[in-house]
């Protein structure tokens, strides 16, 4: 049968394939809190096929990267109340014994080189150093500075117990599109 | 002194409850921590403690019982913590009680934050609590 291109710009069809069968949750569009408290308190139903310590995993994996989009994406949009929130999508994968969990939204590529840094100083790290560095950043965070999302990355590889990984393709001269991905196992131990 | 009750909530935003007791000591910090403005929900308890340690100077015993705290709530529990082993230093009782949920992340972060304040906190599984 022919493809009618002639109602839309793209064919939600072929949109639908791409996002194949392993993916189980996929949202483009504005993050404010509203919507990550609805995403948020359902994200973790599609995840039937695992225990209590992954799903509570799969929530606050979510609310770390979720909230980055929101506050960081170069890509805004007004919202009915004025407010302006960021754009992104967040998908959820299931492959086998894990789920991934994939953040991406539009960034600045004078503003994406400190927390590509800081993910690869992240990925370095063993459990214990995480920690250390977690706790160290805590410290700093409350002389005063604003959250910067930086204790939240630390928090995302901690919980996750897996690297963060980051991709960063580039959209035009100034712009890149940045994401983050997470596996997490359906079998942890760990919540 | 005034006591605090702050009913939970969990709508756009996640409200603690909170109930601190000036006649009694007995503070309890319980549900969910995700905040449109973190410090300024946490600023009248800062203050509540350090009119009560101040003023009261009585035993303090705060119980945790927090499903849920994102990484900005974090740095507030730190700011608590920090307080209620400065009262301890100078003579003040002090007894930290955090309920957890059979989880081993939930205890590295409390490990951590006695790593952080140097404040002792008793962990108790919920399956325990009375």
């Amino acid at each position: 049968m022919e493809k009618k291109n002639n109602k839309y710009d793209f064919s939600l069809f072929d949109s639908h394939n791409l996002l194949n069968q392993n993916i189980l949750v996929s949202y483009k569009g504005p993050i404010d809190e509203r919507i990550m408290t609805v995403i948020g308190d359902n994200i973790v139903l599609v995840a039937n096929d695992t225990n209590d310590k992954a799903r509570t995993k799969i929530f606050k994996v979510f609310m770390e990267l979720a909230q980055n989009v929101w506050l960081y994406s170069s890509e805004t949009c007004k919202l009915e109340n004025g407010k302006s929130v960021g754009m992104g999508s967040l998908v959820i994968g299931e492959f086998g014994n894990y789920y991934t969990f994939v953040t991406g939204n539009v960034v600045k590529n004078a503003d994406i080189v400190p927390v590509i840094d800081k993910c690869e100083m992240i990925n370095s790290l063993d459990r214990e150093s995480l920690r250390e560095y977690r706790r160290e950043q805590r410290r700093l965070a409350q002389s005063g500075k604003p959250n910067s999302g930086n204790i939240g990355l630390i928090q995302v590889a901690l919980t996750a117990e897996s690297p963060l990984d980051i991709e960063l393709t580039p959209v035009n001269d100034d712009e890149s599109f940045f994401s983050i991905a997470v596996k997490i196992s359906k079998n942890c131990t760990k919540k | 002194m005034d006591n605090i009750h702050i009913k939970g909530v969990h709508e756009a935003y996640f409200v603690p409850t909170v109930n601190f007791d000036a006649s009694t000591g007995i503070c309890e910090l319980a549900g969910e921590s995700y905040l449109e403005e973190t410090t300024k929900f946490y600023q009248p308890l800062f203050e509540w403690i350090k009119e009560y340690t101040d003023t009261v100077k009585g035993p303090l015993i705060f119980n945790f019982k927090l499903s849920y705290f994102n990484t900005s709530s974090s740095k507030c529990l730190v700011d608590i913590l920090d307080m209620l082993k400065n009262y301890q230093k100078n003579g003040g009782s002090v007894t930290v009680n955090w309920y957890y949920d059979d989880s081993d992340e939930e205890l590295e972060e409390v490990e951590d934050f006695t790593l952080e304040t140097g404040l002792e906190i008793n962990k108790i599984p919920i399956s325990d609590e009375d």
